[in-house]
């Protein structure tokens, strides 16, 4: 495998873990109300 | 430097987020609260050498009592301690011909013991409407200072800050006691919770909202200990209050403001008569969108045509100047043009953006929303969703961001669910091409060319479909928050430039930057899925198709050779395998495999629609002629006949008229709703009835 289909099999990871990150990951948000069932 | 949090609160229009712009210039930054899309303002502007503030702009209200998402955020703010942005001072904005209805939310919050700066708004119209104001007089009364600004003239700006600077030494005293409705019912509150502001307590009793560390049944449980309140006497009480607070606001107005009615002008109203007309309104109105609409559609064409040309000028630079390999493909084919369909959206959104901030701050689109709000409504839409409605004909995209404009959170959310609905230019080249094919180029009663009614028959079916979605919505979705019909009629206005200027740039960053991202990511997988094969056909493709070609003996030039590699690749493709793969389930719509995959890459765009088919037939030419003569010759691989014949063509129609095949919506949705729930059910519900309804048009046709 050459250096260039390395670089492109690397972009399509980053590319699909990107979409991942943002489709299951969310940010965590910052709960600042100080009690639990706030709702925020 | 040490930083201050300053929250900057008041009605809706007055000004407020004039006054942010003026403070923080462009040291700002547009997100989300979080969790939800209210759009959250906030900036930095240096007060001194040492100090500096952190403003935030807070939603507008009308009050404390909060009857919306957008107000919720105010109160739940200024009530709770623990929030990083918790203010160590509340500036509140009023305008200075609405004094009396802006200072219930000023008391309300002066109530809560929080340092509090009135900022009189739009002073220089004193003048010529004829009002002065005794400021020390209005000072004493409501305990605390006061800046006469104006955002429209620069003035004033310097006083609130040096105001802001100097916090420590406003009063926290109540200007208008609550207490006194009650004081039996507040006296006992003040025993029981002897630490806490009796005006939080009584806001956390009576509305939805977080408070600190106390418990909202804590507080309720505890209150119950000395005497219990129903709903109903709580109401009364809430009541009580508001009027006690309108009678110490006009006590205090009539002793501080003066108006001299005659120096006042009838513009206004002149004005208010003509664009609220039950006939010129609507005219005008009508005219208004159609210049929307034509500066989106056909002016926006020019920037768009020389981005577009730009990117493909680019592309084909660094395929020539950078090593070849498939890296430099990837960049070249996959990552620039993914780019320049980014960037290719930005005249659109912007145009459209400079036409709403124009419409908004003129103080015109409040009229807009009066005039239609009430047809609007039975739809479960807002007077303000006619704006995206109407600009989704052009694009979707920015027509999903136009909808922030709309308070109302599911009219809002309604809105972005149907604008895909409405017929985009991007859906033009698809329809113009399949109904070239199966609609006969004759005319209706000699006049009414029937390609032409197919072509605008498509548009309405569009718009009807995005406004009885719009109803089915209203009917399905439920919401706990209360709405009311408040429209507010702000003065007219020259629209500020730099309000201007600011909008047309945070909404083009924003999209650039958030569904930017995830769009430039799809492009880079599917350039990946359609350059790359599962097995050796793919990585072979050109020995066999030369064999094929010497083999049957076929006289072909460079191009024509290199087309049908092309052709031969797209087909043994990851995509043209998925393309295959979903023929089972397409061909009962009377489509096969190669309309799969021209269905599936279309996905990124719909237009790319008759790229793709170009390139799977082996035409080597995008020119409609030429695919149209070569896919008339198609031929049904199940029934025989032709594949695009009245039955598939309309199917086809149909399908693109209803699925939602747009990545760019689908992330901007995503980033407007700040979630992807809505993105998938709109997907899943978009296709879902295309297929169903294509399907019975095929087989009922065929």
């Amino acid at each position: 495998m050459s250096i260039q289909e390395i670089l492109v099999w690397l972009t399509f990871i980053a590319a699909i873990g990107f979409l991942v990150k943002k489709f299951f990951f969310k940010k965590k948000t910052k709960k600042a109300c100080g009690q639990d069932d706030c709702g925020c | 430097m040490r930083q201050i949090n300053v929250a900057l609160v008041g009605n809706p229009n007055t000004g407020k987020t004039s006054v942010f712009n003026s403070l923080t210039g462009l040291n700002q930054k547009v997100g989300n609260y979080p969790g939800i899309t209210v759009e959250k303002k906030e900036g930095v502007t240096k007060l001194s050498r040492v100090l500096k503030a952190h403003i935030i702009d807070l939603p507008g209200t009308y009050s404390l009592n909060a009857s919306s998402l957008d107000e919720n955020i105010v109160i739940e703010l200024l009530l709770n301690k623990n929030d990083k942005d918790y203010p160590n001072v509340v500036v509140v904005v009023s305008d200075i011909e609405n004094l009396k209805r802006n200072l219930l939310l000023f008391t309300q919050i002066k109530d809560l013991g929080l340092p509090t700066i009135l900022a009189i708004n739009m002073a220089d119209r004193m003048d010529r409407k004829g009002i002065s104001l005794d400021i020390p007089k209005l000072e004493e009364q409501l305990k605390t200072k006061i800046a006469l600004i104006s955002s429209r003239k620069n003035t004033g700006f310097d006083k609130l800050k040096n105001l802001i600077a100097n916090y420590k030494q406003l009063s926290t005293e109540a200007c208008c006691n609550a207490s006194r409705v009650d004081p039996e019912y507040f006296g006992n509150l003040k025993k029981t919770f002897p630490d806490q502001n009796t005006y939080k307590l009584w806001l956390v009793i009576t509305q939805d909202a977080n408070f600190g560390n106390l418990d909202r049944n804590q507080i309720k449980s505890k209150t119950k200990s000395f005497e219990p309140k129903s709903q109903s006497e709580l109401k009364r009480l809430q009541q009580k209050e508001i009027i006690a607070r309108y009678t110490f606001i006009n006590d205090t107005l009539k002793q501080t403001l003066t108006k001299d009615i005659n120096a006042a002008k009838g513009l206004r109203a002149s004005l208010d008569r003509l664009l609220m007309h039950r006939i010129w309104g609507y005219l005008i109105f009508a005219v208004i969108l159609l210049l929307i609409f034509q500066v989106i559609y056909d002016w926006a064409a020019y920037p768009m045509d020389l981005i577009d040309e730009s990117f493909a000028s680019f592309s084909e630079w660094t395929k020539n100047t950078l090593p070849a390999g498939q890296f430099t493909n990837l960049i070249a084919e996959g990552i620039i043009p993914g780019i320049g369909g980014i960037v290719i959206f930005i005249p659109q959104i912007a145009f459209l953006f400079l036409f709403i901030s124009i419409l908004e701050e003129s103080g015109y689109m409040s009229r807009v929303v009066f005039l239609t709000d009430k047809i609007m409504k039975k739809f479960g839409l807002s007077g303000k969703s006619i704006v995206p409605l109407v600009s989704g004909t052009a694009c979707a995209i920015p027509a999903v961001m136009a909808s922030r404009n709309i308070e109302n959170w599911k009219e809002r959310l309604i809105t972005i669910l149907v604008i895909p609905f409405t017929t985009c230019s991007a859906r033009l080249p698809v329809y113009l091409i399949i109904i070239a094919l199966v609609i006969p180029d004759k005319s209706f009663l000699g006049v009414f060319n029937y390609q032409g009614l197919v072509l605008l028959l498509l548009y309405f079916i569009g718009f009807g479909m995005a406004v009885f979605s719009a109803w089915l919505l209203h009917k399905v979705m439920k919401t706990s928050q209360k709405t009311y019909f408040v429209v507010e009629m702000p003065n007219y206005k020259v629209p500020l430039p730099k309000n201007v200027l600011i909008t047309v740039v945070d909404k083009t960053k924003s999209f650039v930057f958030g569904a930017g991202k995830i769009i430039l990511a799809i492009s880079i997988i599917l350039w990946v899925l359609a350059s790359y094969g599962p097995n050796d056909k793919f990585k072979n493709a050109e020995d066999i198709v030369n064999t094929e070609v010497k083999t049957e003996n076929l006289d072909l030039t460079q191009e024509e050779l290199d087309t049908k590699i092309s052709s031969y690749k797209l087909r043994h493709s990851y995509i043209g395998y998925m393309g295959k793969g979903i023929e089972p389930v397409v061909q009962p719509l009377g489509y096969d495999w190669k309309i799969g995959i021209a269905v599936i890459s279309s996905f990124a765009a719909r237009e790319v629609f008759v790229g793709t088919l170009a390139t799977i037939y082996s035409v080597g030419s995008e020119n409609e002629e030429t695919i149209k003569k070569r896919m008339s010759k198609e031929v049904n691989p199940v029934f025989g006949g032709k594949l695009f014949n009245l039955a598939s063509g309309i199917s086809l129609l149909l399908f693109y008229a209803f699925a939602m095949q747009c990545m760019s919506t689908l992330a901007v949705v995503k980033r407007e709703t700040n979630t992807w729930k809505w993105p998938i059910f709109q997907l899943v519900f978009m296709t879902g009835f295309a297929y169903i309804v294509s399907l019975i048009a095929y087989q009922l046709l065929k």
